[in-house]
């Protein structure tokens, strides 16, 4: 309780001015830290200056000078996480559902590896704060629709603009696998579906495409937008993105990885993939698969099959993380850590499914480098909850951080918690 | 004198002859015709009970003159003898719309149409026309005759096929005939079915719309029948009175819409005779005591092309299941002593309808049983026994004629169709067989030739001889070559032609023979052309006879065997039982229990399950009941089950009746779907009962089905008996439209503003009606005729309103803002009504004091938000700011994904405001049973109420918490240990189906590319389904 409030007075102080603050450095002190990699302390030091985390120990057998650090906060009985990832994301691109003029995540075209969602990218969004402050602080924010959607781009939550937002500029291009089943209607009223009879020539189509940009690449003295967008997919500077689910696609992914040399191929989706994990393993193709809150495909299908997917891949050995695409997913987007935690609930052990939304993530998107865990080195993205942030009933942030920077843990909906709470108070 | 008598008799004979026909002016002299016919020594199937093995049967005037083993020739007859034939009554079909012109479609406009737009004094729904009458535009098609004469109907019963009140068939006989003997019966019964066909009035849009249209047409049928006087002239009303006396046949597409339909005939006291879907073999259990006739079809599903086994693994077995039964649903509805006609809807190949005739006789409906359902038992539901359905004397002469016995071997064909004493030829038959081995001796060789195939199109391999020469050798060697060439054979009436290449000692090019055949020596003579272009002579003498093969009949013959297909679950698709699960005893020991009473969370606590019902809750001493199954629940939570206040799973075409702004009078209870999945999915999510809400798409929209999730058992045995009712209401951007495109600017209301209008309207609507009944039903039946005051008119929309402010009926309230829930509110309270519960709420916590006031409660998402307009202000605080200000709250789902971890939900208003675990898990049991009027039997673990009770593996409101089992009304119907097992058992129904269809495709039968069936997740703001 002392430590809550402590901790309350300092976030108000903080919130006044907190640019000059972040030069300074601070100790979170005694959290059981859990690193992201699997490990986890149970009583940790992780101190930060400017945006990097410059110490992580143990608290038990580290020998502490309190002297160094500006500030130390206590955070004893809490759980300090890394931040969580949101790959495949439309946050900031949206804001209403049902308002066009809202949506901007969807461009008209098939082949559109030019369009960067980047630049739509809305740094005050407000659905945006209310998925901070349940510890989702970064997200790959992704374009949607054609056969090559666009360019995502990995940004962090708390920004000034879309620039001082991006922590990876245009990291890969995503590509709609062609379906091997056809049909559709809309979500609500779907009409039946039935085999891709053109699977196959959809198949050709998206191979020459590539060819031609694979022959592109390797001359200097052209411009296509559309082919210079795709150059670094060759030279693996780029990721390439492919969302499939069906066994048949996953296969035919396969291959084409081979086929065409893509370095850095992640298949987005991957509902069937448990029953090729060991080709996707041997062909190193990671997945970001469709968190459990979602029904089975099949009604033959397990019931618990979505909840049980992350346990099916980890068992295999394939690099995996989570993502949350699909209806509502936009302001669900806060409800990221729930999905691990189901995951856990249905086979994973609690860090390995911290691992699935933290340095996994990272590792696939290739930002693992600077981010993604608690270690010295990486930039101070992180979050401290007064219990398991994976249970609905104690994901309770006290803390929050971005590249160093203290979060505000209030937002439009808190401000009309309090307002109406105090409107009935006061009757 | 004498010329006087023989004119006289001879008048007296025409007479005779044209006995019941209406004179009609001939052009010339009248047609010549045979006066009758004698078709000798047949194989003559009289009717389902009488066979006669070799018999004769008489045709005069277009009727049975005689039939029988021995009767007597007239005199004059055509004598056709039948050696061998097989003749069997004309079929009669139920359902054809043979004849008559299809339904024209106006054109498609984006805009609604809220009102008819047809001419004339009719009903105010375009759908509905009974005034329709097939007599009026029927028109001799040859073509269409034909193709259902080679299926062996000689008589069907037809109608235009569009719309829910169709109107009336006529009962015509096929063929070549004049429009004036053809029309057997003008009233040949009343068509009805649940699809609006070309209607483009925007009402109904739903199935549960037609059903109700349906109900509010037969009320106004009986209210105009005995207020014609004082009431405007309506012609489809009254061609609807006057169709009731007729045959009703009410057409659906599928076993639960069979019952829907005959509960709306019970309701009216109509004898529907309704055409089933194919599939009411799943619900066998319902139909034991069927009373009225059906008609089924007969086009069983064909299979899918299997052989890519990735598009083979994603048919869902229920498919594969149907498929694989379908064939024998007669079969089985018959064992189950239903009386069905049988249909040929749907074929429009004749083979393919024989195919499944045999299919059928396979799969065990006897050849008596067949043979009724095509014959006699539709002669008797269209009343034309004393005309059609059997060859008996006096009937008319409509008969099919068969090579063999269509009953017994599959390779019969049929090679004519009689028809009111007319005689089509269907199959030209060959005059001649030349089938066998012969020498043709031409004038310098001769050639033997061995001709095979079948009579009309026989084949032929000539053996012709060429000597070769050697001359490098001395002396020259000679050999001689044989070779082997093929004929071409052309058989004209007695002629045949051949032409073979030959190249030999005489002839180099092609030899033409023309010839005569003679079939009684086995013979050919005729002319021919060499290649040189020289006429010649020649003759072809029989050397051997054509030999059939001897396996030929058996392997054609039907047979009979039910023993290799597989069973029906329940329901029949994935995870359905091999038979329904029985009440048990159980009793559970050493679990956690969140009681919901008093006495709060009971550590290491037992409950015991007993008839349906909670038996024992606590520690201490019990009873335990004899049999009782055991479980030992050793660091598991045991909770009552989850009930969700606002689903739409399990709902059948239409979760929306979207065509008018007040549509009270439609019913979920009307279309539940016992065949959903996600009644299972929700099941392992702990959740056994569900309100199934209308659509938030009017302001006033349908009734509730409050169901358990009884997976297996029929809609019906779903239903909560005696279940409190239940209405939804809806305000905001679904009901004014704001969403759904700019079209739809048409229908009231658009605004906010009117929406409160529209309530009021309802209201005082239904006020003024029930002041109209209460005056009526205030008199003394005596009084009333004497005053001559009729029962007023009966208004299903206003019934439901009234039962609202009467307190009979509860509102459940779809909402978002608050500026909306306070009108609610004030038009209730000023009209003297509750509104019982407001769903989604999600403004709720801005006004929560007037909520608890009004008596309101709040049923609400956990932490949904941003997805439309009205929910900017939404926040996930909402659930416990109204709990604060005492308010019942609940967490729904409104969501099939979301439903079955309402736990996760629930807990999630611990996170957001701090509740306690006790209070948040009332949030998804306790307090939705309080807003459903069922919390004295449910949501709660108290001894007497109902055994819905979930077992979880933790804390059920843990991240953790996984479901491992769930009993509704003390009956296990979930079982997370037997999850690999029914896996197992999925995939090996599944395989051993596939292997069949496998041979199906193998075998060349029909088969159809897969298409999947995409599962309907009903939300809120679905509006409409295909009820065209």
């Amino acid at each position: 309780m002392k430590t809550l409030n402590i901790l309350s007075a300092f976030i108000l102080t903080f919130c006044v001015g907190f640019i000059a603050f972040t030069q300074d450095r601070v100790l979170l002190s005694k959290a059981k830290v859990h690193i992201g990699n699997g490990k986890v302390i149970n009583q940790g030091y992780v101190g930060i200056q400017g945006e990097e985390i410059i110490l992580v120990e143990n608290a038990l057998t580290y020998n502490l000078d309190k002297s160094k650090w500006d500030t130390i906060i206590d955070l004893k009985g809490q759980e300090l996480y890394p931040g969580f990832f949101a790959p495949n994301s439309n946050i900031g691109l949206t804001e209403v559902d049902a308002v066009r003029a809202t949506r901007d995540f969807r461009e008209i075209g098939t082949y559109n590896p030019h369009v960067r969602s980047l630049i739509a990218f809305n740094a005050e969004s407000e659905i945006s704060t209310t998925v901070k402050t349940n510890g989702v602080l970064y997200a790959q924010v992704t374009p949607q629709g054609g056969v090559i959607s666009g360019s995502s781009s990995i940004m962090k939550l708390e920004a000034w603009n879309w620039e001082d937002a991006a922590v990876k500029t245009d990291d890969g291009i995503h590509l709609h696998w062609p379906s091997t089943t056809k049909g559709g209607g809309w979500w609500a009223e779907p009409s039946t579906r039935k085999s891709n009879e053109n699977y196959s020539n959809q198949l050709k189509d998206l191979r020459e495409f590539f060819e031609a940009a694979l022959a592109y690449s390797k001359a200097n003295d052209k411009f296509d937008a559309r082919f210079e967008a795709m150059r670094e997919v060759f030279t693996g500077e780029k990721r390439l993105y492919i969302h499939a689910n069906q066994l048949r696609a996953l296969l035919d992914i396969i291959d084409f990885k081979r086929e065409l040399k893509i370095n850095y191929p992640v298949i987005v989706g991957g509902y069937d993939a448990y029953k090729v994990a060991d080709q996707l393993k041997d062909a190193e193709i990671p997945i970001i698969i469709k968190g459990g809150h979602t029904l089975p495909e099949n009604e033959d299908d397990p019931v618990d099959l979505p909840y049980r997917l992350p346990a099916l891949l980890q068992n295999a050995g394939v690099l995996y993380c989570i993502q949350n695409s699909g209806r509502m997913e936009t302001m669900n987007t806060r409800n990221i850590p729930f999905l691990a935690g189901t995951a856990m609930a249905y086979g994973l052990t609690e860090e390995e499914a911290i691992s699935a939304v933290t340095l996994n993530t990272a590792k696939i998107l290739g930002v693992d480098k600077f981010t993604g865990s608690i270690e010295v080195g990486k930039k101070a993205t992180l979050f401290v909850s007064t219990g398991n942030a994976l249970d609905m009933r104690t994901n309770n942030l006290t803390l929050g951080m971005i590249h160093g920077k203290f979060i505000s843990l209030t937002n439009l909906q808190t401000d009309l918690y309090h307002k109406y709470k105090e409107k009935y108070e006061a009757e | 004198m004498k010329t006087a008598l023989f004119l006289t008799f001879l008048f007296s004979l025409i007479s005779t002859l044209t006995l019941g026909q209406i004179p009609t002016p001939n052009n010339g002299v009248k047609k010549s015709e045979a006066s009758a016919y004698v078709l000798r020594n047949a194989k003559i199937i009289v009717g389902p009970d009488q066979i006669i093995k070799k018999g004769s049967l008489v045709v005069q005037e277009g009727k049975i003159k005689a039939v029988g083993r021995q009767v007597k020739f007239p005199n004059g007859a055509i004598i056709i003898d039948m050696e061998g034939r097989t003749i069997v009554p004309s079929f009669i079909e139920s359902y054809s719309s043979i004849g008559l012109p299809k339904a024209e479609s106006k054109q498609w406009s984006p805009r609604p149409q809220m009102e008819s737009s047809k001419a004339g004094a009719y009903y105010w729904n375009e759908a509905i026309h009974p005034e329709v009458q097939a007599a009026q535009h029927f028109e001799i098609d040859k073509k269409g005759a034909e193709l259902l004469q080679k299926m062996g109907f000689g008589v069907a019963v037809t109608h235009i096929n569009d719309g829910i009140a169709r109107g009336s068939g006529a009962i015509v006989a096929l063929g070549v005939l004049d429009h004036s003997e053809a029309v057997l019966k003008s009233n040949g019964g009343a068509f009805f079915s649940f699809h609006k066909g070309v209607s483009k009035q925007s009402y109904p849009s739903s199935q549960m719309g037609a059903i109700a249209l349906l109900r509010q047409l037969f009320h106004d049928a009986q209210y105009y029948a005995d207020n014609k006087d004082s009431n405007p002239e309506n012609l489809s009303l009254n061609a609807l009175n006057e169709q009731l006396k007729h045959p009703l046949v009410f057409a659906v597409d599928d076993k639960l819409e069979v019952f829907r339909a005959n509960k709306i005939g019970e309701e009216f006291n109509l004898d529907f005779i309704i055409l089933g879907g194919g599939n009411e073999f799943e619900q066998i259990e319902q139909f034991k005591d069927w009373k009225n006739p059906m008609i089924l079809p007969m086009n069983f599903p064909s299979a899918y092309d299997v052989n890519d086994p990735y598009v083979a693994l994603q048919i869902p077995l229920g498919d594969l299941k149907e498929w694989e039964l379908a064939p024998s649903n007669p079969y089985l509805l018959k064992k189950n002593n239903v009386t069905f006609a049988l249909t040929s809807k749907g074929h429009n190949k004749a083979e393919d309808f024989w195919k499944h005739f045999h299919k059928m006789l396979e799969n065990g409906l006897s050849r008596e049983d067949a043979l009724a359902a095509l014959t006699t038992i539709p002669a008797e539901i269209f009343n034309i026994s004393d005309q059609a359905g059997t060859l008996e004397e006096g009937k008319i002469a409509s008969f099919s004629v068969f090579d063999k016995d269509p009953f017994e071997v599959k390779n019969a064909v049929m090679e004519e169709s009689w028809s009111l004493g007319k005689k089509h030829i269907l199959k030209e038959k060959a005059d001649i067989d030349i089938r066998g081995k012969y020498r043709f001796s031409l004038p310098e060789t001769s050639y033997v030739i061995d001709i095979k195939g079948t009579p009309e199109q026989p084949t032929g391999e000539v053996i012709t001889y060429k000597t070769m020469i050697d001359s490098t050798t001395n002396p020259v060697k000679k050999t001689i070559d044989t070779i082997k060439v093929k004929a071409g054979i052309k058989v004209d009436f007695r002629d045949a032609v051949f032409h073979f290449d030959v190249d030999d000692d005489n002839y180099k090019g092609v030899l033409t023979l023309h010839g005569n055949f003679s079939p009684k020596i086995d013979a050919f003579l005729g002319q021919g052309q060499t290649p040189d272009g020289i006429w010649i002579k020649w003759a072809g003498v029989q050397l051997s006879r054509y030999k059939k093969k001897e396996d030929e009949l058996s392997k054609h013959a039907i047979k009979v065997d039910t023993s290799s297909i597989g069973k029906v679950w329940f329901p029949n698709m994935a995870y359905g039982f091999d038979s329904l699960p029985k009440k048990q005893h159980y009793i559970l020991r050493n679990a956690t229990l969140w009681t919901n009473e008093k006495e709060g969370i009971i550590k290491e606590g037992t409950v015991i399950l007993k008839d349906g019902k909670i038996e024992f809750v606590g520690t201490g001493n019990y009873s335990i009941p004899h049999d009782a199954i055991e479980i030992d629940c050793k660091g598991m939570h045991i909770t009552t089950g989850i009930i969700d206040e606002h689903s739409h799973i399990a709902i059948s075409k239409g979760v929306n009746e979207s065509g008018q702004a007040v549509t009270a009078e439609v019913s979920i209870e009307d279309v539940v779907r016992n065949d959903d999945i996600n009644i299972y999915r929700q099941l392992s999510g702990g959740v056994t009962t569900s309100q199934l809400l209308h659509g938030s798409a009017n302001p006033i929209g349908g009734r509730s089905a409050i169901i358990k999730l009884k997976w297996g058992y029929s809609p019906d045995q779903m239903l909560i008996p005696d279940s409190p009712k239940f209405i939804k209401f809806a305000l905001g951007e679904n009901v004014k439209q704001s969403n759904w495109g700019d079209y739809q600017t048409i229908r009231f209301p658009q605004t906010r503003m009117g929406v409160e209008q529209v309530f009021y309207d309802a209201f005082i609507r239904a006020e003024e009606y029930k002041k109209r009944w209460n005056e009526f039903t205030q008199l003394s039946p005596k009084q009333a005729e004497r005053k001559n005051i009729k029962a007023p008119a009966v208004d299903l929309e206003l019934e439901a309103v009234w039962e609202i402010k009467n307190g009979e009926r509860f509102i459940s309230c779809h909402s978002y803002v608050q500026s909306e829930i306070n009108m609610l509110m004030k038009v209730a309270d000023s009209m003297g009504f509750t509104v019982n519960t407001f769903t989604h709420i999600l403004e709720g916590y801005k006004l929560a004091d007037k909520m608890a006031k009004h008596g309101a409660g709040g049923s609400t998402f956990s932490d949904w938000w941003a997805y439309k307009m009205e929910v900017k202000d939404a926040i996930p605080y909402n659930a416990n700011l109204m709990q604060e200000q005492g308010v019942v709250v609940a967490i729904n789902s409104d969501d099939a994904e979301m439903g079955r971890r309402l736990n996760q939900e629930a807990a999630k208003s611990i996170k957001y405001g701090g509740m306690s675990e006790e209070d948040a898990w009332k949030m998804v049991t306790l307090n939705p049973a309080k807003l459903m009027h069922l919390d004295d039997r449910l949501g709660s673990l108290k001894k007497g109420k109902d055994a819905d009770i979930v077992i979880w593996t933790s804390n059920p409101l843990s991240i953790e918490a996984r479901v491992s089992k769930t009993f509704v009304d003390g009956e296990l119907l979930y079982d997370e240990s037997k999850s690999v097992d029914h896996y197992l058992r999925i995939q090996q129904e599944k395989a051993r189906i596939i292997s069949k269809m496998l041979a199906s495709n193998k075998a060349g039968e029909a088969k159809k590319p897969f298409i999947k069936k995409k599962e309907k997740h009903w939300h809120c703001d679905t509006i409409g389904d295909s009820i065209d």
